[in-house]
């Protein structure tokens, strides 16, 4: 497990991501139930987001308003996501939902990854466009309940970012992940933050996100193994340093490319496992 | 008178010699057989434990080990093919089997036992088919029973074995025997019964029990006891230890770092 954590710790460092994407299909792969997986993995990356907090809060890059309201709208979401899983348990479908939950969004993100990447790599660096207001961003400025968020220097209904955490929160109890790869682009394309405050401020919402998470998966489902999340931590610790130093000899897009690649092998390898005939037609209820 | 003289004489002999006079006692069972460790502590990096068992048996006779689990009741998803993918299509409900059995011979089993006795002691697959009992919505009961059995043997909770047993040489006690097997990953903490049946002519003409206990020790122990009795204690102390761990990584880091930047 310590040597699960440092391969995935070592992706994180090499591409700059949380992993907790990946640790998940990567431990179900290792024979751990999918929901046990899910919430400790969800456990393991309050470890790895803490310290990140920690870090950012120095530099002054959490924007805490705004972060307090996407961390509620993160924990509505996951005490959904939660007693989802927990029907889906009694269902005996707990399973399935995680998996395909991954196939989908792992290949969504790795397939867009890949693309995107292949053309920056075909085409050279994209020049930055100029920006110009968009019929969403006018429908966002009508909403009720606006506030400033002066860290972040941008006016929002909290509305907004609320929702948006919301359906991170589900996703987060659904597929014990931060919700980072999705929450950091939202962040910076559609609520329009620096990315600096954007990566801070995302690693805050991460923390009370998971640390409900945890909490709610621990009483309501029991799934959160603690000793396997501790194994984790500490593997993930050496391999993000180990990955940190090697991501530094390759180019931005060719990290890029490596990573979809990766994205895809797993996505491939769980969509084989929902299609291929299993070896043993009973899979034991504790757990899902 | 002198003829009951001397029967008190003879009765009070007899009473301080019988210890030396009478036929040489069974050896207690403790003697026969003895298995270490009596209790295997589970730790935090516990990976299973080996057991070895030793006992003497008559020169004439075959030796069975059964290492046995209390019977459970164990509920499953039963897989089907729905469209292109595999999902729970059903639930099963198995009871009557043990959660564990592990058994060991010196010989084949069907040359130690007849099947009468197999099945009794509930020593193979097709005497534990006979013993289980199975709720399912489908009749294929069959079929489920060997998926079943192949699910607890590739977990390592079933091994079926013939030998494994190492039979000695010969001494003035008996036939001395060895067993050295490890107590699967996957067995759960709790209470398991080793058996040695000695056999002879197809029928066990000895048995005895030794008890094993698998015990959670340390903090894998605490975590259980908590995770179960105490599941709100549990979740605020997951959540608080993997924050002191972010924490304390993230002090060790930037000493780390700042040592770095000095020498340079």
């Amino acid at each position: 497990m310590v040597g699960a954590g440092a391969m995935v710790g070592f992706l994180s460092g090499l591409f700059g991501v949380s992993g907790g994407f990946l640790l998940t299909p990567v431990l179900m792969m290792l024979g751990i139930p999918p929901t046990v997986a899910a919430a400790s993995d969800s456990c393991q990356i309050i470890a790895g987001s803490s310290s990140g907090t920690a870090a950012h809060f120095r530099l002054g890059n959490v924007d805490v308003r705004l972060g307090t309201v996407l961390v509620l709208g993160g924990l509505a979401g996951a005490w959904i996501g939660v007693h989802v899983i927990k029907i889906l348990r009694a269902l005996g479908s707990a399973d399935l939902a995680i998996t395909l939950t991954y196939v989908v969004m792992l290949g969504l993100i790795g397939g867009y990854m890949f693309a995107e990447s292949l053309r920056n790599l075909r085409r050279g660096a994209l020049v930055p466009k100029s920006h110009r207001p968009t019929r969403d961003e006018s429908f966002f400025s009508k909403l009720p309940f606006q506030m400033d968020f002066p860290r972040s220097q941008v006016r929002h209904s909290v509305l907004i970012p609320f929702f948006l955490c919301g359906i991170v929160g589900i996703l987060a109890a659904i597929m014990g992940v931060g919700g980072g790869f999705i929450m950091l682009p939202m962040m910076v394309y559609l609520l329009r933050m620096p990315m600096h405050v954007a990566v801070g401020t995302s690693l805050f919402q991460i923390l009370f996100t998971c640390a409900g998470v945890t909490y709610m998966q621990a009483t309501t489902n029991h799934t959160v193994d603690l000793v396997l999340a501790l194994l984790l931590a500490a593997g993930s610790t050496i391999g993000v340093q180990v990955g940190a130093q090697v991501g530094r000899r390759l180019r931005g897009d060719e990290l890029k490319i490596l990573l979809a690649s990766v994205v895809l092998v797993v996505m491939v390898k769980m969509a084989a496992g929902l299609l291929l005939t299993p070896g043993i037609h009973l899979t034991p209820l504790k757990g899902h | 008178m002198i003829h009951r003289n001397m029967q008190i004489a003879l009765t009070v002999i007899l009473a301080v010699f019988a210890p030396w006079l009478a036929p040489a006692a069974a050896p207690p069972q403790e003697a026969r057989l003895r298995v270490t460790p009596e209790t295997v502590n589970m730790g935090a990096f516990y990976g299973g434990a080996s057991v070895r068992v030793e006992g003497v048996t008559g020169p004439d006779e075959k030796v069975i080990i059964v290492v046995r689990g209390g019977n459970v009741t164990e509920v499953f998803n039963k897989v089907g093919r729905v469209g292109p993918i595999w999902v729970n299509t059903g639930k099963v409900t198995i009871s009557g089997v043990p959660s564990l059995l592990l058994v060991f011979s010196s010989e084949p089993l069907g040359a130690c036992l007849t099947r009468a006795a197999i099945d009794q002691y509930g020593l193979d697959l097709p005497a534990l088919k006979k013993q289980m009992r199975i709720e399912s919505k489908t009749p294929d009961y069959g079929r489920i029973a060997d998926e079943y059995f192949l699910y607890k043997t590739k977990q390592g909770s079933y091994h079926l074995v013939n030998g494994g047993i190492r039979m000695n040489q010969p001494d003035k006690d008996g036939l001395p025997y060895t067993l050295e097997f490890v107590l699967p990953k996957s067995a759960p903490p709790g209470q398991y019964k080793i058996s040695v049946l000695e056999c002879r002519g197809g029928e066990v003409i000895q048995s005895s029990d030794v008890p094993i206990k698998a015990v959670e020790v340390g903090f894998p122990g605490l975590v259980a006891w908590l995770a179960t009795q105490r599941p709100s204690s549990y979740g605020i102390v997951s959540v608080v230890v993997a924050m002191l761990a972010g924490f304390g990584i993230d002090f060790i880091a930037a000493r780390l770092f700042k040592r770095k930047s000095v020498g340079h």
